[in-house]
């Protein structure tokens, strides 16, 4: 179902994926909940290769990520590369696995900025979400980042359990010198959709929270730059899926995958090409998976009258199939979908839970938790 | 702050500014950010290079390309840059 006829726009930002080992359980990992399973990684001569290839179409951001990127060995040689192509190269990881040394290393080898994750803006619920003693850890690397003279992103995940927090959160940045805080309301995928009910906020936690971001942002501003990203749940209009899809988003996943979004190796017959069988090239402006939704050909009713169809290009298709089971359909985010119900039932539920939390336990993400998915 | 004429104008440290072929075009880089430039865009930032005041960029766009009257659209283009946090500009 190839969308428009003419030569799609070349990519511009490179997710790698470098490994889904990770020293961290966040139940909200955008990961793949059957990892466990996944293990052909890709060699090094296979990462410079995309890297080479990525860079020649276009290519100019580039984020080492997971996983926990810091746990492949190679890591400092493939940042010395991508700095050669003229990359400007983001490592976005927990801050766990790193000390000062690596921290000086990765600098010379051309590193340009480094975001970090926390969980939580005090030690118990950080230490708590993450399944790992951290918060201090994260702490020490988030100064010596600064006093390595890197920028810096802090990014918190939002959700139930620490939403309330987002004043001491941005009070945290602050005092830890943040260039730019994410601060990120759950998406539903992978972990995160399987703990859905326990980590959606309430529609008043919501309405707090963002009070605090407006305020900072207003104080901040010149200063930190403070992104609030706002839950797709409760907006009833669709996110614009990776901008596009195949327009300028490319993720190679740790196996080799070649995904539009870092969510699509879950689409069932989507036959997501490999960079060990395909070359880049070939796989943005051939492959089937890229096509797929390029253009306008694919939409169904009520997108395809739809006067915003442009806008949000019929929202996220990884949300349409986890939702309603096929990725053609409307995103049923948006209030014009016909299972537009699914969504409001799980924020009433959400709401209606206002005072007691999920009974059901969080499913942590780990090796153990991941091995019973296919 | 607002903008100020006399005093220089430079990159702030987590901003890249870079030719990129494949596109043909400037484009301006930050954690996790691209912005894709357009020429005068690109003209203006190359000279917010920690030497040069709005008022130098205005004379030496003016020379370069010719022409007069260019201060208006220069001043919002920095004004923007500046709110941004593209640019910094000296006390």
């Amino acid at each position: 179902m190839a969308g428009s006829l003419k030569a799609p726009s070349p990519p511009r930002w490179l997710l790698a994926e470098l490994t889904y080992a990770c020293p961290l359980q966040c139940p909200y990992c955008s990961n793949p909940l059957n990892y466990a399973h996944i293990n052909d990684e890709l060699s090094t001569e296979d990462w410079k290769r995309v890297l080479k290839q990525s860079r020649e179409m276009g290519a100019v951001q580039l984020g080492f990520s997971g996983g926990e990127p810091l746990l492949r060995s190679d890591l400092i040689e493939l940042v010395q590369y991508a700095h050669q192509l003229g990359y400007y190269s983001n490592l976005i990881t927990s801050g766990y696995s790193i000390d000062e040394a690596k921290i000086i290393a990765l600098k010379k080898a051309g590193l340009d900025h480094i975001q970090i994750s926390l969980q939580a803006s005090s030690q118990e619920l950080n230490d708590y979400i993450a399944g790992t003693e951290s918060f201090e850890q994260k702490k020490t690397v988030a100064k010596l980042v600064k006093k390595h003279g890197y920028p810096m992103v802090l990014c918190v995940v939002l959700h139930r359990a620490n939403i309330h927090q987002m004043k001491d959160i941005l009070e945290m940045a602050i005092e830890l010198e943040a260039d730019f805080v994410e601060l990120a309301n759950t998406q539903y995928y992978g972990w995160a959709h399987h703990n859905r009910d326990q980590l959606m906020p309430t529609q008043q936690q919501l309405n707090d929270a963002e009070l605090i971001a407006n305020q900072y942002q207003a104080s901040q501003k010149g200063k930190m730059k403070i992104y609030y990203v706002v839950p797709d749940y409760y907006e009833g209009r669709p996110k614009a899926c990776m901008n596009g899809w195949g327009t300028t988003f490319l993720t190679i996943a740790p196996d080799g995958l070649a995904l539009p979004c870092h969510s699509a190796r879950q689409l069932p017959n989507f036959d997501c090409p490999n960079v060990k069988d395909h070359s880049v090239h070939n796989i943005w402006n051939e492959s089937k998976a890229f096509n797929y939704f390029r253009g306008d050909g694919w939409m169904k009713e009520p997108c395809r009258s739809c006067e915003e169809k442009d806008k949000d290009f019929g929202g996220c298709h990884c949300q349409a199939f986890l939702l309603t089971g096929d990725a053609t359909n409307t995103d049923p985010v948006c209030h014009l979908s016909p299972q537009h119900n699914l969504v409001t039932e799980a924020v009433d539920l959400a709401n209606l839970n206002n005072k007691q939390p999920s009974e059901k336990p969080l499913v942590f993400r780990n090796s153990k938790n991941s091995k019973p998915f296919k | 702050m607002s903008l100020q004429t006399h005093n220089t104008l430079q990159l702030s440290p987590a901003y890249r500014l870079q030719w990129e072929a494949a596109q043909n075009m400037f484009v301006l880089l930050y954690p996790e950010g691209l912005i894709e430039l357009n020429q005068s865009s690109a003209e203006i930032l190359q000279l917010c290079d920690g030497t040069n005041t709005l008022a130098r960029i205005v004379v030496a766009l003016e020379k370069k390309f010719n022409t007069t009257g260019l201060e208006n659209d220069i001043k919002n283009f920095l004004t923007v840059a500046l709110d941004n946090g593209w640019i910094t500009q000296s006390t």
